[in-house]
């Protein structure tokens, strides 16, 4: 078994019109047993920009908890916020700095740029090769389903109502071919005046 | 991977170095393999590392790169330290310490030649583990040597003119690369005498054909 | 535990290195890295160089990007494509481009493509080919125009035309039966974009369509993309789901109050330096 399925857990991301969405699972087990049904793999790590760190629980606490040092550091520093895009450097530098000994997770991150509000959706695999796209980032042991899901349901100019039917529908329908994603799901909806979190009901079994 | 394309490049090689009236003459062929991927087929296995000493690389293609480069560093300061050109045999040696060095990291042999005023042209063959040894007559090296050591043995003349040494050297090197599956290519060439380096090429077709 | 921990120190940290191959040796295995798959091409021709990739990149059977870049800016006038494990090629480049900056700045000169291959030829050996990325780099310098290629193991070679990647034997026999010497520059970017899509169509790594990037000594234009070899077919109905759909448990929002509303742009351009 792939360490990275030890534990389980879906993100996605989605670009919609003026607006960004990250959507988790919040399930939390040790192979097949789930242990936790709030466990969280989605922080909020500025206003307006989300981490997803799927993969190995451990893990995803460590990065998480990294991460908001080193932010804090360059926010002190720099006196100004952090853009989604100097994020997404800064955590692929993170990850590629144990090229040869990786923490097991996958990256998402999703946010709208401070100044211009534009949208960012990226995701990484385990040493950090950023892929930045213009429609959306799935990662976690759901993938292939969610994959599947967001490549028929995303279309371009998405309104945010819109983009939380779609991102919800993707989540759960990839969500209910995997057996160790699920028990609840958590939708944060970025837009430039607000965040809107959404919980889900979900199937629990 | 269906390919040999992530293989690390080697280049399983013909060598070839004679001893001739006025200098040395070195030989090669010039195909570089990856697996069982051809990744260069004109490939220049005959590196300078002074302007009248070369070396011929065979073994791991990165490691040999590295070493030549390394010994080419190294003497061009030793010529600028003692403000003379460096002879072949102190070449050899620096190729030598190199190759000994790291003999349990790197696959590499290396056959060091060229011209210099206190001993003539001279012939050294680094073999992979490190040894030095210094050829009088000729020397063949890399996967293609097995193929004609016995053909340079037998027809090798002391004092030959330099036609006569290119000839022959151009015969064994056509020999190799018809019988060795890692040899292939051209014919390069390289007559090192104490007017300087001649380089020769042998196009594919202007190799020595046999019948049969 | 101190309350002022060291900083950290450079380089390459191998802290979790014991733990996972603890956790292998139990049985769980590690992923495999995102491979850029890859068809990379070079091709000189008489006034210069064109460089020609495609835009897959995959993790395991998965398509991880239909439209990755992989031509790599190291100086104006040097381009360099990178094909293996992508984050390896991403952060090479990147950290290489860095020094090549400095250098420039140091000598006031443009940097010369053949300083280029000796840098990465090094760093890369000095990692025996655990860093896994094969490079084509080419460029325009003071001395011509050159095509230089890397294997992941630190050996280079120069050539008038080069291949590499998964894809690369299918593009080599475009190459090889194709290419001539001073070749004009449309036909070059023709052949260019042929063998780039001979990988495409032909190699399960390579796809989506052909990047390219012709290198001059007027600088680089590039092509993104220069063709588009695979295109998504067009979806003919909508899959929208009504409003409220789905099941909602419980709502939050936190809302932002916009004070002013400011945007500056981010372009170079905007802020004239005073002197």
């Amino acid at each position: 078994m792939s360490i990275l399925a030890y534990n389980g857990g879906i993100v996605i991301a989605m670009k919609g019109d003026g607006c960004v969405a990250i959507a988790t699972d919040r399930r939390l087990g040790v192979e097949g047993r789930t242990v936790s049904i709030d466990f969280e793999r989605v922080f909020e790590m500025g206003p307006r920009l989300f981490v997803g760190l799927p993969g190995l629980a451990t893990d995803t606490i460590t990065v998480s908890q990294k991460l908001r040092f080193d932010m804090n550091l360059y926010e002190l520093q720099e006196n100004r916020q952090m853009t989604p895009k100097t994020f997404a450097t800064l955590l692929s530098g993170t990850l590629y700095e144990k090229r040869f000994g990786p923490y097991f997770i996958e990256p998402v991150v999703a946010g709208m740029d401070p100044k211009t509000n534009e949208p960012y959706v990226a995701c990484m695999d385990l040493i950090g090769s950023t892929t930045e796209t213009v429609d959306f980032v799935v990662s976690g042991t759901a993938e292939e389903e969610a994959y599947g899901m967001c490549e028929t349901l995303w279309r371009p100019g998405m309104k945010p109502d819109e983009l939380f039917e779609c991102i919800s529908q993707c989540v759960l329908n990839a969500m209910d071919r995997d057996a160790i994603s699920g028990w609840g799901v958590k939708v944060h909806v970025m837009e430039k005046d607000k965040v809107t979190t959404r919980y889900l009901k979900t199937r629990m079994d | 991977m269906i390919a040999d394309v992530d293989e690390p490049i080697s280049t399983g090689t013909t060598l070839v170095a004679a001893h001739f009236k006025d200098g040395i003459v070195i030989a090669a062929d010039s195909r570089t393999s990856s697996g069982s991927y051809v990744a260069n087929r004109v490939a220049d296995k005959l590196t300078k590392i002074t302007d009248s000493i070369y070396c011929c690389r065979s073994g791991s293609a990165a490691d040999t790169q590295c070493i030549a480069d390394a010994v080419a560093y190294h003497l061009a300061f030793y010529e600028m330290q003692t403000g003379k050109p460096a002879t072949v045999e102190a070449a050899a040696n620096v190729f030598r310490n190199i190759c000994y060095k790291y003999r349990d990291d790197m696959v590499a042999g290396i056959i060091c030649a060229g011209y210099d005023d206190e001993r003539g042209g001279g012939i050294y063959s680094i073999p992979p583990g490190g040894c030095l040894v210094e050829e009088k007559r000729v020397i063949s090296a890399g996967s293609g040597s097995v193929f004609i050591s016995g053909f340079l043995d037998a027809l090798f003349k002391n004092n030959m003119s330099k036609e006569e040494c290119v000839d022959l050297c151009l015969k064994a090197v056509s020999l190799a690369i018809h019988k060795d599956t890692s040899s292939g290519g051209v014919c390069r060439m390289a007559v090192i005498t104490k007017d300087g380096v001649e380089r020769k090429l042998f196009l594919n077709n202007e190799l020595v054909q046999y019948e049969g | 535990m101190s309350l002022c921990p060291d900083l950290p120190r450079p380089g390459f940290s191998f802290d979790n290195c014991k733990r996972n191959a603890a956790l292998e040796s139990r049985g769980y295995k590690s992923k495999g890295f995102v491979k850029t798959g890859t068809t990379i091409v070079g091709v000189c021709y008489k006034d210069g160089v064109v460089l020609g990739a495609d835009s897959r990149a995959t993790g395991g059977n998965i398509v991880a990007d239909k439209f990755c870049d992989k031509l790599h800016k190291m100086s104006n006038k040097i381009f360099c494509a990178g094909a293996g494990t992508a984050s390896d090629c991403d952060k090479v480049t990147e950290m290489i481009r860095g020094q090549i900056a400095l250098l420039e700045l140091n000598s006031g000169r443009d940097v010369r493509v053949a300083s280029v291959v000796r840098i990465i030829k090094q760093y890369l050996y000095r990692y025996q080919g655990h860093i896994g990325c094969a490079l084509i780099i080419g460029g325009y310098d003071a001395t011509g125009c050159h095509l230089h290629s890397i294997a992941p193991h630190g050996s280079s070679m120069e050539l008038p035309y080069l291949t590499m990647g998964s894809g690369s034997l299918a593009a080599t026999a475009v190459l090889e039966s194709r290419w001539k010497p001073d070749l004009d520059l449309e036909a070059t970017k023709k052949l260019v974009r042929d063998a780039t899509a001979a990988g495409i169509l032909n190699d399960l790594g390579s796809g989506s369509s052909v990047n390219m990037v012709v290198l001059t000594k007027k600088g680089n234009e590039t092509f993104y993309p220069y063709d588009i070899v695979c295109a998504k077919g067009v979806r003919s109905g909508l899959y929208d789901f009504p409003s409220g759909t789905t099941k909602v448990l419980r709502t939050k929002v936190i809302p932002y109050e916009i004070e002013k509303v400011e945007v500056r742009g981010a372009s170079e351009e905007d802020e004239p330096m005073d002197i």
